[in-house]
């Protein structure tokens, strides 16, 4: 019997997130075949995202609808999907893993006693890839039974393009839910300083390998040969209170891209790498050659920061005639 | 009143240089000297464990892990940090478990218990999952909030404000009834350091040590078939040299870009 693979779509403010396309080229890679769309939400905006869904892909699609979906919640979720999914029969239910999909996956996977593999960042030859240690080790996976739960890696795969044939059947259902226990309030936009990203062409970000606040100093005096330019850092480097939340680049963070992209002292965590892999340039400097970073870097080098800015600030001054 | 509240803490390895790849297998080796610390989200939600007893007088906090002998010294740094009473679910050797197991052994433990609240990391730093709390909180039939950044308890304790960081720095926010279980996000807080009274409290606690008697299904439950380092699939390219011919080199290719 062909396993079927339910693919989950995410949806925010009226949209459906990119995120639920990336996992229709995750399902191709693996070799699924058999596919159906499921989207959840309340009448009648989700009825037209449904069939939108539909258009784009061609999938069967099922359109749950409650008054309880409203809002995303977590329990709404999950019984929803609960009620629709029956495991009697080989299948993998795939979600992105975004703070939404995170959220509800596991929960689901319990809820139908079924795996989760959480995270998933490649597929070679049906195995799933997903990365432990920051990205340094990557782990290789098979779901031991027929049916699990998989959350896939936001931007490890491009969304599928639009397909050209006809669209696919919607069938809308109503989710038999009882309402949450939860209280839902408005989404909160906490208030932000400009850092600068917008207009620089170089950012030169700290991670927690830079060691300590002292050493910020070489980060800035870096910034400074150029003319245009900012500091990023690691949420890491902000937990530990070296720079303002404003500078993070990453998931729950900025996206940047400018033209000279510098990590010092970072790992490279998926979480980090979301947020600059699209620089133009990226020049990553790390002690440990197995760094995750440099698999998205264009230079690396494998120096500690402490001594090998100072170089570069040094040969430059020799170079310009400036001191930095 | 006051609150009985549960933290999980996980032991992970402080950095990744000093564990070794068994080839072809799903085994980790720790060579000698790894250092173990707590992960570091786990540090967050302890933080804001004490915190709330800091605010609701009476309230006990209890850190549980899952692991063998030598998370008992994250447990003792927990006891060290503040908490009142350290819970080793022992299982016998260093093998991987998935999240259900590990959720299983803390649920089995956990109901017994009877928490107002459940505290987990919104990951662990080795594993990278992020999957224990909320299966857990499936398991004892708990509301859950996942990636909390901010928390705040309602005065009679019937009720849990949570803002959860989403993608794009947007906060949801929601209220859960208690009992609740809260993943939590790093930067929620800044965990303090152990005190000297505490330090000493804690040297003369005894652990709590329960033996796990894990079901012969959960441990066959293995879906990782091996670890590798990835493979380099990037056009990256290594400088290469001393390190003053790196700087050089560094500030070439930066000209030549035309960036410098
Ligand atoms: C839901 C979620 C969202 C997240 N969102 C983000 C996000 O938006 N942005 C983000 O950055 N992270 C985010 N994270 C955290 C992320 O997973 C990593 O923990 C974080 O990016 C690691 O930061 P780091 O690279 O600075 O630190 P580490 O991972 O600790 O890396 C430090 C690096 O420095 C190197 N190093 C040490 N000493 C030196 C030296 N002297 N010279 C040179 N190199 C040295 C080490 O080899 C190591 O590679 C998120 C996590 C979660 C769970
Ligand atoms: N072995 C363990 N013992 C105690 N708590 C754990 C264990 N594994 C995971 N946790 C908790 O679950 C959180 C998420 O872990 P994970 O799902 O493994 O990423 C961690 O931050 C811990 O709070």
């Amino acid at each position: 019997m062909r396993r079927r693979f339910y693919i989950i779509a995410l949806h925010a403010h009226g949209k459906i997130l990119p995120e639920t396309y990336e996992l229709i080229s995750f399902v191709r890679d693996i070799g699924g075949e058999e596919k159906t769309g499921i989207i959840l939400g309340s009448k009648p905006g989700i009825v037209m995202m449904a069939r939108e869904l539909a258009q784009k892909t061609g999938m069967d699609i099922i359109c749950a609808t409650s008054k309880y979906l409203e809002n995303y919640n977590a329990q709404g979720y999950k019984d929803a999907l609960k009620g629709l999914i029956d495991c009697t029969d080989p299948c993998y239910i795939c979600i992105p893993h975004t703070a939404t999909g995170f959220d509800f996956g596991p929960l689901l996977g319990a809820a139908l006693n079924i795996p989760c593999i959480s995270a998933i960042e490649d597929v070679h030859d049906g195995v799933l890839i997903r990365s432990m240690f920051g990205g340094r080790i990557h782990a290789r996976i098979k779901p031991p039974g027929p049916c699990a739960i998989l959350t896939v890696q936001p931007g490890a795969w491009e969304g599928s393009a639009a397909c050209s044939g006809p669209a696919g059947p919607v069938r809308i259902v109503h989710s038999d839910i009882s309402p949450g226990k939860t209280i839902i309030h408005k989404l909160k936009v906490p208030a932000s300083k400009d850092v600068g990203f917008a207009d620089a062409e170089v950012i030169i970000s700290a991670g927690r390998g830079i060691g300590s606040e002292q050493n910020l100093a070489l980060i800035k005096r870096l910034a400074a040969m150029f003319q245009r330019s900012a500091i990023g850092a690691t949420r890491a480097a902000c937990d530990l209170g070296w720079l303002g939340y404003d500078h993070q680049i990453g998931v729950t963070g900025r996206t940047v891209s400018p033209r000279l992209y510098m990590a010092c002292g970072i790992s490279g965590a998926v979480q980090h790498i979301s947020g600059m892999r699209n620089s133009r340039l990226i020049v990553a400097i790390n002690t440990d050659p197995h760094a995750a970073i440099f698999r998205v870097a264009s230079y690396c080098i494998v120096e500690d920061i402490k001594t090998f800015i100072p170089l570069v600030l040094e040969e430059y001054s020799r170079m310009s005639g400036i001191s930095f | 009143m006051g609150m009985n509240i549960l933290v999980c803490v996980k032991q992970v390895p402080d950095s990744a240089d000093t564990i070794e790849l068994c080839e072809g297998s799903s085994r980790i080796i720790y060579k000698e000297g790894t250092v173990f610390r707590m992960n570091r989200y786990d540090e967050f939600a302890l933080e804001e464990a004490l915190l709330i007893k800091e605010c609701f007088p009476g309230t006990i906090v209890d850190a549980v892990s899952v692991g063998p002998d030598r998370v008992s010294l994250s447990i003792r740094k927990a006891l060290e940090t503040g908490a009142d009473q350290g819970i080793h679910l022992r299982v016998e050797s260093d093998q991987y478990l998935t999240p259900f197991a590990r959720a299983s052994l803390i649920a089995g433990f956990a109901r017994a218990g009877s928490y107002d609240l459940i505290m987990a990391g919104i990951m662990a730093e080795d594993d990278m999952e992020c999957q224990v709390g909320q299966i857990l909180a499936e398991m004892l039939c708990l509301p859950c909030a996942t990636s909390v950044i901010f928390q705040e308890m309602s005065k009679d304790e019937k009720t849990v404000y949570v803002e959860r960081e989403i993608e794009g720095g947007v906060h949801e926010c929601i209220t859960l009834p208690m009992p609740a279980l809260l993943t939590i996000q790093s930067g929620i807080n800044t965990p303090r350091y152990p005190s000297l009274s505490n330090v000493l409290r804690a040297r003369s606690q005894k652990i709590e040590m329960i033996e796990s008697q894990m079901a012969a299904a959960l441990i066959m439950d293995r879906t990782v078939i091996g670890l590798g380092y990835p493979r380099q699939p990037s056009a990256g390219e290594y400088l290469e040299g001393t390190p003053a011919a790196k700087a050089s080199a560094l500030l070439k290719i930066l000209h030549e870009a035309a960036i410098l």
